[in-house]
């Protein structure tokens, strides 16, 4: 039986810690909202204010107008090149673990076995030449550099492999006495019944390249194709001595969109998260 | 196809063998694309990247020529390197241990039958969302020595301004707490889901036999945890062990070199000094460090199945 859930007080303890811990995750953000709404000369005062005295739009109007910031762009840009990455991931990485999972062919352990020797490779090794590649092919600044070099996820493969095992075969079998093929057994019976995986793998990378920094830094340099993250350092370089309230605004405004996204499919996520984590083992 | 079973089986073995065969094609079929862009971005960029750490190749300049292992001498030589180096592992092992601490209480305690578990649970994982760009700025600014909250915090502690980013000695614990901040919720998701496969009725039995609190968490879930510490552990020294947003965010590597990470290093030689070909040496050393931890994490790993 489980446990009716209570605040009784023998919890005191736990609530205690919990709201502790709660103030140090929550009061960074609150500052930087709060200081958002201030002036510079309010900011660079001791003792420092918590709360805007008189709030103003300000920094949040500049932060959004400033000739050399493109906050919309760059948002826009992340969130195409994440998508774009993870429908690419999700379009090489099921079919190839299709393979793995179901089918026999010769050389599949074999084969398996070297991907997954492969993970023990660091992706930084492979910056440089991927780097000179985008060069040589006329990439840079473009969303093929953003996308494609990292698609080819082994991780992605291992996980998605480890979910189609699971897969009961009388499913697939009663397909193939449907006169289902390969690809409809894939598509049919292995996609659909593989949904909640897709969803974690998908939130998993999206949010991964989302937040990356190093690769869009080094592949982008117009201030159009830029993404989130790497626009937010350059705010930081230009503004952060001259005016503090707008490179806050900043990390704020640029963190609404995921937020309201986390906040809206919260479960989803969670599950999610905690599924690749599990399945990665 | 292969003639010779053919003729040995008849008829039923021809059946078989072109639907075995028609099986391999498909199976090629759904792993090509996946491999066409393994090949390209990984096969061939691990060789190129070997290959080049052994010639001098610069990107201004046209000629590249083969200088054996010297790119590799000089890394051992290298001052920066080794700086690079300690400062990750310092930084990795404070972050790992304290991500893990946090995560660990974090997770117990919204495990608890309390009302408001999925609300917390929800609140603890958000900073994980935020970009390293959006964290970096924040807590710059949260670690002013001059305006800075956390300052004014300790001030009412009689503490005087702490130089927490511009001080030697203290710029990696504070890029070690950012991040802690910043990434104890992937732990901590990754704990709950441990905690909850541990079974109620342990618990039960051990407070039947007058077991408190402590001894309930040191004799039952710590033990039967240890392989989801073990976990969050290992995969926690290969990721932190990349960092480099936080370095490049919020110090630039300062002061001095004291926050120099080994990414942020690799980044300086590759794309500001443009010295591909030493770049690569220096991520070709990088690989090597990080696949013998990785394989650490596997031997370490798997043997848990064993029990």
């Amino acid at each position: 039986m489980k446990p009716e859930r209570s605040i009784l007080p023998q919890h005191t303890i736990t609530y205690v810690f919990l709201t502790l811990l709660g103030l140090f995750v929550v009061f960074p953000m609150l500052i930087a909202v709060s200081q958002s709404f201030m002036t510079n000369q309010e900011v660079n005062r001791w003792p420092p204010q918590i709360i805007p005295v008189e709030p103003t739009l300000q920094a949040i109007h500049s932060v959004l107008t400033q000739q050399d910031l493109r906050l919309d762009l760059w948002l826009r840009n992340s969130l195409i090149a994440a998508t774009g990455y993870t429908a690419a991931v999700l379009v090489l990485c099921a079919p190839a673990a299709f393979a793995f999972a179901r089918l026999r062919f010769p050389g599949n352990n074999i084969l398996f076995g070297f991907l997954l020797v492969t993970i023990m490779i660091p992706s930084q090794v492979t910056l440089i030449p991927n780097y000179l590649l985008m060069r040589d092919l006329q990439w840079l600044d473009t969303f093929n550099a953003l996308v494609f070099p990292g698609a080819a996820n082994v991780f992605g493969v291992f996980l998605l492999r480890q979910f189609f095992i699971q897969v009961p075969s009388d499913l697939e079998e009663a397909a193939v006495l449907d006169g289902a093929g390969y690809f409809g057994r894939f598509w049919h019976v292995i996609l659909p019944l593989s949904r909640n995986a897709l969803t974690a793998l998908g939130i998993f990378v999206f949010l991964f390249h989302y937040n990356d920094l190093f690769w869009p830094f080094i592949v982008t340099n117009s201030l159009e194709t830029r993404t989130l993250p790497v626009g937010l350092a350059i705010l930081n370089s230009s503004y952060a001595g001259q005016y503090r309230p707008m490179v806050l605004s900043g990390a704020v405004l640029s963190s609404i969109p995921i937020l309201i996204v986390y906040i809206i499919f919260q479960r989803q996520i969670i599950q999610g998260i905690t599924l690749t984590g599990m399945g990665g083992r | 196809m292969n003639s010779k079973s053919i003729s040995g089986n008849g008829v039923k073995g021809r059946l078989t063998l072109t639907l075995k065969s028609r099986e391999t094609l498909a199976a090629y079929a759904f792993l090509a694309p996946f491999m066409v862009f393994f090949s390209i971005f990984v096969v061939r960029a691990v060789v190129e990247a070997v290959r080049m750490s052994f010639y001098d190749w610069h990107i201004l300049r046209p000629m590249r020529p083969y200088i054996g292992i010297d790119n590799y001498v000089e890394l051992i030589n290298d001052k920066v390197w080794w700086i690079s180096l300690q400062n990750t592992v310092v930084f990795t092992a404070l972050t790992v241990v304290g991500t893990t601490i946090v995560a660990l209480a974090a997770a117990v305690a919204v495990t608890r039958p309390i009302k408001g578990q999925s609300f917390f649970r929800v609140l603890l994982y958000m900073p994980s969302l935020l970009s390293v760009g959006a964290v970096g700025l924040i807590w710059v600014w949260l670690l002013n020595t001059q305006f800075g909250i956390i300052n004014y915090g300790l001030s009412f502690l009689g503490i005087r301004p702490v130089n927490w980013l511009g001080d030697p000695g203290l710029v990696i614990p504070s890029l070690s707490l950012t991040t802690i901040w910043w990434g104890f919720g992937f732990p901590m998701l990754i704990f709950i889901a441990g905690l909850q496969g541990i079974p109620e009725q342990l618990y039960e039995a051990a407070r039947i036999d007058g077991g408190s609190n402590r001894d309930l968490f040191l004799y039952i879930t710590l033990p039967l945890l240890r392989p989801t510490i073990l976990f969050v552990t290992v995969t926690g020294v290969i990721s932190h062990f990349q960092v480099y947003g936080q370095p490049f965010i919020m110090t630039t590597g300062g002061p001095g070199r004291s926050s120099y990470s080994l990414i942020f290093y690799l980044y300086q030689i590759a794309w500001t000094a443009f010295r591909m070909g030493y770049g690569a040496a220096v991520a070709v050393c990088i690989a090597v460090i990080m696949a013998v931890m990785t394989s650490v994490q596997f031997i370490v790993l798997s043997r848990r199945i064993e029990y």
